[in-house]
């Protein structure tokens, strides 16, 4: 799988410098592997080899269990999937169910009051917004001080019935 | 060919996460990677970790290799291990403190009976430059041809073939002088 076999040192040194410059440099290199081959490092214990593969054999062990459970969860995603569509198909789709429009629906009211008040302050505001509109409008048969007067007074009027509720 | 046939088998293997496979791994190449850790750090217990290292990322980095020189793949982790060990600053403080005995206790040794079984080649070696030693030994252990090993180390050719052959030729003349 490397191409070291493939390749000629001799030719590769000529590239960067003359033939004999190149030959006398390969000797150099040749010999110092020579020296390197002449003296070996140690080798590794056998005991220490058997522990490294007990090692691996450990290791691929939860790989292929991560593995397993990668799948498992997939599997269990894609199944909650088709059971959440089953579900929404069914209730889209079941003819014997009540159309959702058709159904009563009940709102509790999250006002305090009852529907004469809202009545009450219904009528109030929409006096109030003429008045404004008679206003803006500049209308001459109003005295603008003496609306205004008036509109405040209306004004904390009613925010005194909506405290009292 | 057949070699190369073979190998890719067992890696066909090992990405399947057959131990087995895992395991012809490590007797085709601990004894190589071993004597480039070992000629690189001096010590033997600090190249049995650094070889079991090696083998464990072997096994979790296997799916990323995706064809190519295997050696060259191999030797590239091996180096990374190898510089992680050097940044540790701990474990470099023991390296220190262990060459400094081992030295120590070699020199006695040498004074005493001047043994030649004594590693001649690991003294001398720890006279070249850090750099140097490394690629002299990535050479002879990984086996690379010039221009994979110049990819590898991200530099010309060139400068590869002319560092490995100033390294060589200082080690020659330390060997024999």
């Amino acid at each position: 799988m490397n191409d070291r076999n493939q390749e000629n040192l001799k030719e590769l040194l000529e590239q960067f410098m003359g033939s004999e410059q190149a030959r006398m440099r390969l000797e150099d290199i040749e010999r110092g592997e020579q020296i390197l081959r002449e003296h070996p490092a140690p080798e590794p214990d056998d005991m220490l080899l058997a522990n490294i593969k007990a090692q691996i054999a450990l290791h691929v062990l939860p790989h292929r269990a991560t593995a397993f459970k990668w799948i498992s969860y997939r599997v269990a995603a894609v199944a909650a999937a088709a059971i959440v569509l089953a579900a929404v198909w069914t209730s889209l789709f079941n003819e014997h169910t009540i159309p959702r429009s058709q159904q009563p629906v009940e709102y509790a009211s999250v006002f305090p009051w009852d529907h004469h008040d809202s009545a009450v302050f219904n009528t109030r505001l929409e006096q109030i917004e003429n008045d404004l509109q008679a206003l803006e409008m500049g209308d001459e048969d109003v005295d603008n001080d003496s609306a205004i007067t008036e509109l405040e007074i209306k004004v904390t009027e009613i925010a005194g019935d909506f405290w009292k509720g | 060919m057949a070699e190369s046939v073979d190998l890719a088998q067992i890696i066909v293997g090992c990405r399947k996460g057959d131990s087995q496979c895992f395991s012809q791994l490590v007797d085709m190449y601990a004894s190589r990677c071993y004597g480039y850790f070992y000629r690189l750090t001096g010590n033997s217990d600090i190249s049995d970790e650094l070889l079991s290292e090696l083998f464990v990322k072997l096994v979790e980095k296997i799916a990323t290799y995706n064809g190519g020189s295997f050696e060259s793949w191999l030797f590239k982790i091996a180096t990374n291990i190898f510089h992680d060990f050097l940044r540790s600053k701990q474990r470099r403080k023991k390296l220190l403190e262990v060459r400094k005995g081992q030295l120590e206790a070699e020199f006695t040794e040498y004074k005493k009976s001047g043994d030649e079984q004594i590693d001649k080649l690991q003294i001398q070696l720890k006279r070249l430059d850090t750099d140097t030693r490394e690629l002299i030994m990535l050479r002879f252990y990984s086996q690379l041809s010039f221009k994979e090993m110049a990819k590898m180390r991200s530099e010309p050719i060139g400068t590869t073939l002319a560092k490995l052959h100033r390294g060589l030729k200082k080690l020659r003349e330390i060997m024999e002088g």
